[in-house]
Parts: C-alpha cells; sequence; structure tokens
C-alpha cells in the first residue's frame, strides 16, 4: 500500500497529460487508419518491434538486428507504398474529423439497396413484386420459383423486373442479402374488398400476405406506386424511410443495426483502452526503467549580458554534468539535448560567482541532473574600452659576443588596443612576439605579429597588427 | 619713535646678510658638477633629464655599452641617467618593471646645479625577457622609460 501511495506520489500532472494526449493520438490514427491496409501493416510493424525487443532480450543478435531493420525498412515502405492512401484518408476529412470525429462505417445493408431499387422501378413504373419471407415456411404457398441465389443488388432487382426479363412478372423472394428464388407464383387473394383498380400483382401479394407471415411488396406498373402488404394490410408506402422502417421491423434488422452499433461501441472502447495500455506501458519503459546514469560535458551557455559589458574571463568553459534517468532515455539523448544557461542579467563588472543549479540545466523531460561539477564558476565581466599602449619587442636567444644591439625603432611604437577597463589598467607595454636574435650579425629590418597577453584583448580594426622593427648593431669595443 | 626705527633698520640689515650668506653656500656645492659637463648651463630652473641608456656599466659617470639587449652572461645591467639642470637638491626613482610587473624602485638622490647618477640590478636566470626603467620625480611624473631585455 505504502508503495502504491508513494508511486502516486511520484506522478506529476505533466505525466498524466503525457499519457492522456499520446493515447488520444493513438486511438485518433486506429480510428483514422482502422479498416485500411495501412493500420494492418501498422500493426504487422507493431508486432515487429515487439518480437524485435523479445529477441534483444533473450540475445538473439542476428534475429535482433535483422527486425530491427525490417521495421526500419518497413516504415519507409509505408510511406511510400502507401501514400494515396494516407493521403486520401487525410485529405478525405476536415481538421475537426481528423482531430475528434467517428467516422461510423457506411455498410448499405440489403433493405437499403431494396428500398432504393423499388423507389428507382416505381419511378420508371416497371411492375414488381418482392417477398420477404417471415418465420414461416413458403414452400407449400408458391409455385414455379427459379432458383437465383444471387447477392442483392440495385442492379440486379432491377434486371429481374426488366420488361423483356422472362421472369419479370413471377415474384422475387430476398432473405437476408440474398435473392432466393425469382420468377415465382403467388396464391392470389380471394378478397372482395380489395380496390377494384388492383391487379394482379396486387391480389397475389396479398394473397400471400394473408396467408403467411411474409412482407409483400408491390410496385404498381400502372400507378407508379408502392405498396407493402403484410397480413391482411395492403397500403401505399410513399416515403422511403417509411418502407425502410416497415423492412427493418419485419425481418427484425433493427437489432441487427443495434447490435452492430454496440460491436463497434465496444471495438472503438477496446481501442481506448489499448491505447492507454500501449502509451502507459511505453511511458513506464521510458520514465520508470532501470535507473542509468551518465555524464555529459556541455558548454555553458551565458545570457542577457549587459550589451556594454563584455566576459573578459570565465574560471570554466563547460560543465560536466552527471545526469540520471530511465535506460531508454539516457540511451536516446545525445548531448545537443543538454544546455546549460547563465543569466547574466544581474552580473556587474569585475569577477562574478554563479552557482550552477537544476534550473540552468535544459534537459530532455524524465533526466534528472544527479551532480553538476565545478558547481560554481566565476565569470569575469567588464566594460570594454580602447587605449592606447606602447610596444616593446621581446628579444630571446644569444646575440654574438662581439656585437651590441644598441638600438631598435618600432613602425609604430604604439598601438591601440581594446580590452576591458580592469584589464587594461594593468597593461602598460604590448609586447611582440619572441623575436631571435642570435642570427643577427648586423643592422637590419624584421617584422613581427604583436603577442596579445591575455588572449582576449584586441587590436583596435584601424590599428596595424604587424610591427616593422628596424634595429642597430654595432661591434662591441 | 625713533629708537623704533633704528631697531627695524638692524633687524634688515641682518636678514640681507643671511641671504648673502646662504647663496654663497649653494653656488659652491654646484662647482664640482660643473667641472663635469661644462656644456650644462641652467636657462630654465626646471629639473630636466638629458640622457638616460641602459649600459653594461659606468665607467667615471660615462656609461659603458649602451645597448638595449643584454646577455645574462655579464651579470649586471644599469640605468644611467643625466639631469641639467638640477635646480634644487631632490629625489628621483628608477622603477625597474620585468614584465610590466614592478621588480625593484631605486631612489637616487640629484644635487644642483646638474647631476648624473645610476642603478643597477644584479641578473639571474629568472630575469630573461623584456624589462623596462622607468624614470620618474618625487611627485610621480615620468621622465623617460628606457626598454631593453635580457637574454641567454
Amino acid at each position: 500500500m505504502n508503495t502504491l501511495l508513494h508511486f502516486l506520489s511520484t506522478i506529476r500532472w505533466q505525466d498524466i497529460v503525457d499519457i492522456t494526449l499520446n493515447s488520444y493520438i493513438l486511438f485518433r490514427l486506429y480510428v483514422l487508419f482502422r479498416g485500411t491496409n495501412v493500420f494492418r501493416v501498422l500493426v504487422g510493424m507493431a508486432f515487429l518491434w515487439f518480437f524485435q525487443r523479445i529477441a534483444v532480450s533473450i540475445g538473439l543478435i542476428v534475429t535482433s538486428w535483422a527486425v530491427q531493420g525490417i521495421t526500419a525498412v518497413a516504415a519507409l515502405i509505408i510511406i511510400v507504398v502507401f501514400r494515396n492512401e494516407i493521403r486520401s484518408v487525410l485529405q478525405a476529412k476536415n481538421l475537426g474529423a481528423i482531430l475528434w470525429g467517428f467516422s461510423h462505417k457506411t455498410v448499405s445493408s440489403p433493405i437499403e439497396i431494396v428500398v432504393d431499387s423499388v423507389y428507382e422501378l416505381a419511378r420508371r413504373r416497371n411492375g414488381a413484386l418482392i417477398v420477404f419471407p417471415g418465420k414461416e415456411n413458403l414452400e407449400e404457398m408458391v409455385q414455379s420459383g427459379i432458383r437465383w441465389r444471387g447477392l442483392v443488388s440495385k442492379e440486379m432487382i432491377m434486371s429481374i423486373f426488366w420488361h423483356d426479363n422472362p421472369v419479370h412478372d413471377g415474384a422475387a423472394i430476398i432473405q437476408g442479402n440474398q435473392v432466393i428464388e425469382v420468377g415465382v407464383i403467388l396464391p392470389l387473394s380471394n378478397r372482395t374488398d380489395l380496390p377494384s383498380h388492383y391487379g394482379t400483382r396486387h391480389r397475389a401479394a396479398a394473397g400471400l400476405s394473408e396467408a403467411t407471415d411474409a412482407l409483400v411488396i408491390v410496385v404498381s406498373e400502372e400507378r407508379g406506386n408502392v405498396l407493402v402488404a403484410k397480413g391482411s394490410h395492403v397500403s401505399v408506402v410513399n416515403r422511403k424511410e417509411e418502407l425502410a422502417q416497415i423492412l427493418h421491423e419485419h425481418v427484425g434488422v433493427t437489432a441487427t443495426q443495434w447490435g452492430y452499433l454496440r460491436k463497434e461501441r465496444l471495438g472503438l472502447g477496446i481501442a481506448v483502452v489499448g491505447s492507454i495500455l500501449f502509451i502507459t506501458g511505453v511511458w513506464f519503459s521510458f520514465t520508470r526503467g532501470l535507473e542509468t546514469l551518465t555524464t555529459f560535458e556541455i558548454p555553458i551557455e551565458y545570457m542577457n549580458r549587459d550589451p556594454g559589458m563584455e566576459i573578459l574571463d570565465t574560471s570554466v568553459n563547460a560543465v560536466r554534468l552527471h545526469l540520471s534517468g530511465s535506460g531508454a532515455l539516457i540511451k536516446s539523448m545525445g548531448p545537443e539535448q543538454v544546455r546549460v544557461r547563465l543569466d547574466l542579467s544581474k552580473a556587474v563588472v569585475g569577477p562574478n560567482t554563479f552557482t550552477i543549479t537544476p534550473e540552468n540545466v535544459d534537459l530532455p523531460p524524465g533526466v534528472f541532473v544527479k551532480r553538476v561539477e565545478p558547481p560554481v564558476l566565476e565569470v569575469t565581466l567588464d566594460i570594454p574600452i580602447k587605449r592606447e599602449v606602447p610596444i616593446q619587442v621581446d628579444w630571446v636567444g644569444k646575440l654574438p659576443e662581439h656585437l651590441i644591439l644598441v638600438k631598435a625603432k618600432l613602425d609604430p611604437e604604439k598601438i591601440e588596443v581594446i580590452g576591458g577597463t580592469g584589464q587594461l589598467k594593468d597593461i602598460s607595454t604590448i609586447y611582440t612576439q619572441k623575436v631571435p636574435i642570435d642570427h643577427i650579425k648586423k643592422t637590419g629590418a624584421i617584422t613581427v605579429n604583436l603577442a596579445l597577453h591575455p588572449a582576449s584583448l584586441k587590436i583596435a580594426p584601424d590599428s596595424e597588427d604587424k610591427i616593422a622593427v628596424r634595429y642597430v648593431v654595432k661591434e662591441r669595443l | 619713535m625713533s629708537s623704533i626705527s633704528c631697531r627695524i633698520c638692524k633687524k634688515l640689515s641682518i636678514f640681507l646678510f643671511v641671504l648673502l650668506c646662504i647663496d654663497f653656500f649653494l653656488s659652491s656645492q654646484a662647482l664640482p658638477q660643473n667641472n663635469g659637463n661644462p656644456l650644462s648651463t641652467p636657462v630654465s630652473k626646471k629639473l630636466t633629464l638629458v640622457e638616460a641608456a641602459m649600459c653594461e656599466g659606468i665607467k667615471e659617470y660615462i656609461p659603458q655599452n649602451e645597448a638595449i639587449v643584454f646577455s645574462m652572461t655579464i651579470g649586471k645591467v644599469s640605468c644611467f641617467t643625466s639631469f641639467d639642470p638640477v635646480p634644487e637638491k631632490t629625489f628621483i626613482y628608477h622603477n625597474w618593471f620585468f614584465r610590466d610587473k614592478l621588480s625593484t624602485r631605486i631612489k637616487l638622490s640629484l644635487q644642483p646645479p646638474c647631476w648624473s647618477t645610476f642603478s643597477s640590478i644584479q641578473l639571474r636566470e629568472a630575469d630573461k625577457g623584456p624589462w623596462r626603467v622607468e624614470v620618474i620625480d618625487q611627485k610621480g611624473n615620468v621622465f623617460d622609460t628606457i626598454r631593453f631585455s635580457i637574454t641567454d
């Protein structure tokens, strides 16, 4: 119990948002791509990845490499091969549909096809007689039927009742999604209360419906209307929706439809739970795996420096960060994802001491700072100024014994340097690079470079960085 | 009234006598230096540096082997300075800097009417590198800066 409470106390609100957001993204991918080939391939890839992890964990070296390679290539193949399918899924939907819409599968049931076909026949004034059997067997009541056993389609119904079709005068029996028989002769009704304009089709429909629990649809060739005979009732149905409702009630499809919806909702529910479990699992593997330590040497970035000041010196240029996190996170991160920043907005001229805290370190989520070396650093800031300083040649070596170097003329004799106020305060001479005198035998001239120390000193843009030295030697007396 | 004016005349004559005595004393101290440098005639009353040089040694008030580079092997280097005029007895300093860091500060006295003086340092292995000597007065005014190097 304590372990559970401790675990719950370590979960941050960001973690909840993290899992929820990614679960929703995964669920939306499922909703968008379900039923497509892309989805099936994605599922296959997920299995491949899972298989690869198992191969790694049990030490199957070649298998894990092979599966890893296949997974990597498969990702590319998906994008290339299924680009049209992916595009059609994304293009066909607006942003709202992509983010939160649900596209129910639009499956045209046989009833809808029949309803469409019936009213099309009525519009064309093609007579038709369609029987939907109930629970009772019709074999004893009907005659001369021709076995058909074809799937219901609008084109098929239209062709069955086409004028030139030999079976168009008989009835077609539809059961489920199949046309069972065509050209069926139905028993005629003997009722006398039927309207006088009812023809043979109407009487046949009434005859079967009176004798059985079947429902019969009649399309009147003369009037171009649709009638439904059920039991002893024969009624005109003018609206498609009404006919569909009557048919649904007759064949019990309503319950089937509800069952379908329930099944779809169940599928979505499973997808939701699956997404949450999967993402939670991934989240745990990333964040709560075995704690791993690593060390990075990260350069320090300085920000918010007063533009009037310059960094003259720092005690260190980089710090060693000892980081901890789950193995997966630590393995996947590199030094480029880590930044150490120091705010110099409150720094003053002269040396400033800063302590590097975790707030100064930008890390990927789930990775933590264990230790910083060194934890304290000193940054020396100064206001840059320009100053003219005399130049002196730094002679080295040994002049031949018989010679004396009596004079040297420098051009220029002084140079303008830019550096910090405090820095330049202690500098009264700029020295040249070391000039060897071992080989000097007579008066001459050389050109030398300056040796700026400290290195942060700069020569003013309008000053020469090459110094011409004309020296005079004479014989020792 | 006559006794008061008599006392004032007496004090005035004593003051004039003291002034004459002081003038005679100062002129006699400047002479030996005038003999050494007969061309230097005090035109202004400002202390003026007329010569400054680094050398290997001083012989009879004259710098020997003036140079800007000195070998460690000579063991000693000197800074020779000559002032003319020297209006009054005063002090100057030879500040020896090794790589911009003050190494030694030598106080030297000057006597009117003109005076030459020098300071020296013994050379050690660690002294190799660029040096300079600043010649300054008591108030810190720099007369001259002489730059040189100590090498192998």
